[in-house]
């Protein structure tokens, strides 16, 4: 999965891995108990399986020439109560098999779910996330039937082949050899298909997860695509997706099918053979009964035989998915806790950078040996040219992304020793682009606190202008925004997002183009509340705006992969440097009618 | 019944192949008959009448027959696979097209998940009936009605009182299928939930970590998890409230094949090999019988799926899209005449009021307002994302609604706000609105927004490929490859809201000199919250509350000492207005 674009899934390799049965056995484990008791109702129905013939067998051979009527009632009567008691046990598995599979899918979404919370920025940034949508909810369920069914299936039926052979083995050990004569064949034929199809599904499963990514993308990105009204081209991209699924599908059913006809007519040469045996005397001299019932058990013996060579198929098709999900699992976060992390103690804002060294792609550095300490309280506003890697510092004190070289320092602790989770509950950035989930706007701005009351919320909202506009709307704090507030504008979801990184009380804020999208007006009123929350606070700003820069302790001026210039305003306006030309320049590009 | 009408319109393009894939599933259900009558008739005429001469004759019948029957089983598959795999195609294709119909308040209020879920499990479960349960129901209904005459023929009495079960069985299975409908209906939409929660996790992934909320998440994520399971779970309980019923029912026939038969071979009334014709032919009542629980599971869940997806598909966009058209080069005059807008589901809440603007081809509006003022809806206007709901939007002196919707747009340019860039390389994300365009024209474009420096320090450069919504990207980048896409189309009318906002000052300078050499006959609107962007415009507007609250050029506003004036002083700092005239003019 370490492709970032469309139109490639990789493939797999041609050789499933054993060690995928291993895992799965793991999450069956939990559930032992359960599957010993189905497994024993499943012996139960073979059983009542195997008597159907057997009784037909005694009733031919024994109770019709005997014209014993007695005999056939108790026959009737025992046949007529193990068809009920199977009826129980029918019961039974229609609600226990569903049961362990969705307990097993369940807990395998839940760890694939936890797993991905751990994963890093890095890892979202290089896929489509249509991907990993699918592989977390429809790749799961494709293995459902496979699961619950498959494999108590698979444990039925190997045991009725064995119930039937040692049935069959009492009646005529000759006749039950020489219905595996053309076992051997059936081996080989499986094996061949099974190879063909792996490779045909391997493909499918591609096709499929290229086709969804494609489809997710078209929607998250309509507006987009109607105001370049670029449907057409993006319909024909789309019906090429299509086609190339649909096909891989016709290539994987056109192998997989093979395999129950080939089946079928081995078994039928098979009982064709025994009848011929049987009557010609072949090495064997049985009675019509016997013949009978043999015939009925070879139907017995292939008809599992024939499950298992499905379950065979939707194995083969499910390991495929398998091998993706796990191959998921097994991406290791880049950035984790180390294994003796403890706590951060509660933090007073001393923010340090030593010989930092950071680049988002190997030989592409964008800090060499950068160095600064910021006081606790301090206010840094964080200027240069874009991509000069303001964001960077920003995400490198959260710990978004590990250090290539040097380490940060937060109350001289380096910040790889704590726990992720108790660095980030006291580190509060508010990211460049807002994110809003679908729920109501109260719901939203206590993602930066759970347990906040509403006047905290309210509060919060007051601070940085917010609630006007909530109060405005017609539910209030209790409208519903659809997912990614399709429906604010864009400075309405930076003061939510604002609100909620308020809301949270980080002793370390960073804003990074906190209100580049509000209004002037509001700004200077968010700017007045602001001042009194950043007391006590140590905060790194990333603005363009002057009037938010000129408010900063002091100014770091960043480009050739350090700090160029710091200090105050007053400072950095009597250097005369770059700070003073950028001012500059802004001051007189404005005035300039 | 109107779902099975439905995917016949479907089906119909195909019908001669599903006509005689029919037909070979009726033969081959016939031949299934053939092993074990050959089985009675060995039984009968080469045991009991000691006819060996005719064994082997029979069991080459035997073979054949089932070499037969397998061979055109197969094609059938296939054939109704193709045909499924076509009908999956031509959904898929109208749900697409669909959706690329559909307006801003659709998307705006349906989820993403939702959609995907239409299009993934919902058609995959009418492709499923329409390749698979089809021709198997077909299948069981011949075996079933085969099996009716040839065991009536064998044995008529043991026939009739085999079928005094049936009627149990219908309605048991009416029972069943009213309930499971409902059930499924659950599953699909606890489905939907549970893969929109995820998807909204994997989209706001930044956001969970930077709060370090990932046990709420995996919260959040349980429930819905332990929802889906339990809803499936309600299913296997409906399941086996009627199945074991029906299962048990269809083993009686077994019991009675061989106690009333036995019965009627003591008393003569039947031989014992047509005992055993008989028995060998119970499971062509049987298997039938025992299939109708998983048949009515499947079409309740085709019949579910279709549904949604007819629901989807009979959603009427608000802006309808007209397919004649009228090759019109728009010349860029933009009007409103008394323009009032408000939101379907919140009519009291006026968005805009009363808003009356004029632009000529060639002009710059710049707008200005607060933060949810209306700026971003009065330019939707223009493209027609939206229809007012009061007063006229007039393009080149003609009222848009006029226009045909997709040739307008072709003439607009509009870079939005939030910018979503798509998950293929630099290049062709520039040229997303003109596909066919040169390199050169992208890379001029990409110099005019100033993206160029950026993009030619990465190492594929306009190769480079971008990750999901251009996830890697800094703001600014962002915007300034939207600008470039945006400026590819030389549209007559070119919509920029905030465009520049996350670009700080002298690269927005220099985007604007550079624009301006291309964008000089275009009617420019420029949304902006900075004073240096909308400066050189002919008219700024200010809105507030969606109305307008001041207007004119910058020189006009700065005298009036307005509004306009007072975020003017802001954004320049006060003091150094001052220090500013202190020093005098450099």
């Amino acid at each position: 999965m370490a492709q970032n674009r469309l139109e490639e899934e990789q493939q797999l390799g041609t050789k499933f891995n054993t060690e995928n049965y291993t895992r799965i056995a793991k999450y069956l484990l939990p559930y032992k108990s359960s599957i010993a008791k189905i497994f024993g109702v499943i012996i139960f129905s073979n059983i009542v399986l195997v008597l159907g013939p057997f009784l037909t067998s005694v009733v031919i051979d024994e109770t019709i020439p005997n014209q014993d009527a007695t005999q056939l009632l108790w026959i009737t009567i025992i046949y007529t109560l193990a068809t009920i008691l199977n009826g129980a046990a029918i019961r039974y598995r229609l609600y226990n098999i569903p049961l362990l599979g969705q307990n097993v899918l369940r807990d395998m979404r839940y760890d694939l779910f936890t797993h991905l919370q751990r994963l890093s920025f890095s890892f979202y940034d290089s896929r489509p996330h249509g991907k990993i949508l699918t592989r977390v909810v429809n790749y799961i369920n494709t293995l459902s039937d496979l699961l619950s069914n498959g494999v108590i299936n698979v444990l039925s039926d190997i045991l009725s082949i064995l119930v039937t052979l040692v049935f069959m083995f009492s009646l005529d050990v000759t006749l039950t050899l020489y219905s595996f004569i053309l076992l051997p064949i059936l081996f080989v034929i499986t094996l061949v298909i099974k190879n063909k199809q792996r490779i045909a599904y391997d493909e499918l499963s591609a096709e499929q997860a290229n086709l969804n990514a494609y489809i997710h993308e078209s929607i998250a990105g309509i507006k987009t695509t109607q105001s370049y009204t670029r449907e057409g081209m993006n319909y024909e991209i789309f019906s090429q997706f299509s086609d190339n699924q649909r096909k891989a599908w016709m290539r994987a059913v056109r192998v997989q099918f093979l395999l129950g006809p080939i089946v079928q007519n081995i078994a039928t040469i098979t009982i064709a053979f025994i009848y011929f045996a049987g009557i010609s005397g072949l090495g064997v001299n049985v009675s019509t009964g016997i013949l009978i019932a043999f015939v009925g058990y070879v139907n017995n013996f292939w008809n599992p035989i024939i499950n298992l060579g499905n379950f065979y198929n939707s194995l083969v098709s499910g390991s495929v998915y398998l091998e993706r999900i796990f191959e998921l699992m097994d991406i290791e976060p880049s950035v984790k806790d180390s294994e003796d992390a403890f706590e951060m103690p509660p933090v007073k804002g001393d923010v340090e950078f030593r010989d930092v060294t950071f680049g988002y792609k190997e030989g592409q550095t964008i800090f060499e040996e950068l160095n600064f300490h910021v006081k606790p309280g301090e206010t840094i506003a964080l200027v240069g040219p874009t991509g000069a890697g303001k964001s960077t510092i920003t995400n490198l004190i959260s710990r978004f992304y590990d250090v290539q070289k040097g380490s940060i320092l937060i109350d001289g602790i380096d910040i790889r020793d704590v726990t992720l989770d108790s660095l980030r509950n006291q580190v509060g950035v508010m990211l460049q682009d807002t994110f809003i989930f679908s729920g109501t706007i109260l719901e939203n701005i206590r993602y930066g606190k759970l347990d906040a009351t509403h006047e905290e919320i309210v509060e919060a909202a007051k601070i940085v202008r917010a609630d006007e506009f909530i109060s405005g709307m017609k539910h209030g704090y209790r409208t519903i925004v659809q997912e990614r507030g399709s429906t604010l504008s864009a400075g309405q979801r930076q003061l939510i997002s604002f609100a909620r990184t308020l809301l949270a009380d980080p002793k370390v804020l960073i804003l990074d183009e906190a209100t580049s999208s509000i209004d002037t007006q509001t700004e200077v009123l968010l700017q007045e509340g602001l001042d009194r929350l950043l007391e006590g606070r140590t905060a790194f700003i990333v603005a363009h705006r002057l009037s938010t820069i000129r408010n900063s302790d002091r100014i770091f001026y960043i480009g050739d992969k350090k700090i160029l210039e710091s200090g105050s305003h007053e400072e950095l306006m009597q250097q005369k440097g770059l700070y003073y030309q950028l001012y500059r320049t802004q001051s007189e590009l404005l005035k300039k009618v | 019944m109107s779902s099975f009408r439905w995917i016949w319109g479907y089906i119909k393009p195909y019908k001669v192949y599903w006509f005689w894939a029919s037909l070979w599933t009726v033969i081959v259900a016939l031949l299934n008959v053939v092993t074990p009558y050959i089985g009675g008739m060995i039984v009968d005429e080469v045991i009991n009448k000691e006819r060996g001469s005719l064994l082997v004759p029979l069991l080459v019948i035997m073979i054949v027959a089932t070499v037969l029957r397998t061979v055109l089983r197969y094609v059938y598959q296939m054939m109704f696979e193709t045909t499924g795999q076509n009908v999956l195609f031509k959904i898929r294709e109208d749900l697409y097209t669909k959706l690329q119909e559909m307006d801003f308040v659709f998307f705006n209020t349906t989820r993403v998940g939702d959609i995907m879920a239409r299009m993934t499990g919902d058609t995959d479960a009418i492709r499923h009936a329409v390749s698979w349960v089809y021709f198997n129901i077909l299948d069981s209904a011949i075996l079933f009605i085969s099996a009716i005459i040839f065991l009536g023929a064998i044995q008529w009495r043991l026939m009739l009182s085999m079928l005094i079960i049936t009627p149990f069985i219908g309605i048991l299975t009416v029972m069943l299928s009213s309930r499971a409908n409902a059930a499924y209906y659950e599953i699909r939409e606890s489905f939907s939930r549970l893969n929109s929660m995820v998807e909204e996790n994997i989209g706001g992934n930044k956001v969970v970590k930077a709060f370090a909320n990932e046990d709420y998440e995996t919260k959040k994520f349980n429930k819905r998890n332990e929802d889906y399971r339990e809803r499936n779970l309600f299913s296997a309980e409906i399941s086996r409230t009627y199945l074991p019923v029906l299962e048990t029912l269809a083993g009686l026939l077994s019991v009675i094949t061989i106690g009333l038969g036995g019965f009627f071979v003591i008393r003569g009334i039947m031989t014992v090999g047509e005992l055993v014709a008989f028995s060998g032919l119970t499971w062509m009542l049987n298997v039938p019988m025992r299939s109708i629980g998983m048949f009515m599971n499947d079409s309740q869940r085709f019949i579910t799926a279709t549904y949604k997806i007819r629901q989807m598909l009979s959603a009427k966009p608000l802006i309808p899209v007209e397919q004649q058209r009228r090759e019109q080069r728009i010349r860029g005059e933009v009007e409103f005449q008394h323009v009032s807008f408000a939101f379907a589901d919140d009519p009291e809440n006026k968005v805009l009021e009363d808003i009356s603007l004029k632009a000529s081809p060639g002009q710059t509006i710049g707008i200005l307002g607060e933060t949810g003022s209306g700026k971003s809806t009065l330019v939707n206007l223009i493209s027609r994302f939206f229809d007012p709901t009061e007063g006229r939007v007039l393009i080149d002196g003609e009222d848009i609604k006029n226009w045909n919707v997709r040739e307008l747009r072709q003439n607009i340019s509009i870079v939005m706000q939030d910018v979503f860039l798509f998950s293929d390389t630099i290049q062709e994300n520039i040229s997303y609105g003109t596909p066919e365009a040169p390199i050169e024209t992208i890379r001029e474009m990409a110099k005019v927004a100033d993206a160029s420096p950026f993009i030619e320090k990465m190492p594929e450069k306009y190769g480079t490929y971008l990750g999901e919504r251009g996830s890697g990207l800094s703001g600014g980048q962002k915007q300034r490859l939207s600008l470039a896409r945006g400026l590819m189309k030389n549209p007559a009318i070119l919509i920029l809201d905030d465009t520049t906002s996350a670009v700080d000052m002298e690269t927005e300078v220099k985007i604007q000199d550079a624009m301006r050499r291309v964008s000089q006959e275009k009617t420019t609107f420029i949304i902006a919250n900075r004073i240096s962007s909308v400066k050189a415009a002919d008219e700024i507007v200010i809105l507030s509350k969606g109305r307008i609250v001041e207007r004119g050029r910058h020189s006009e506003l700065l005298q009036k000492r307005g509004a306009y004036y007072d975020i003017y002083r802001e954004q320049l700092g006060q003091s150094e207005v001052e220090e500013a005239f202190d020093d005098g003019t450099e």
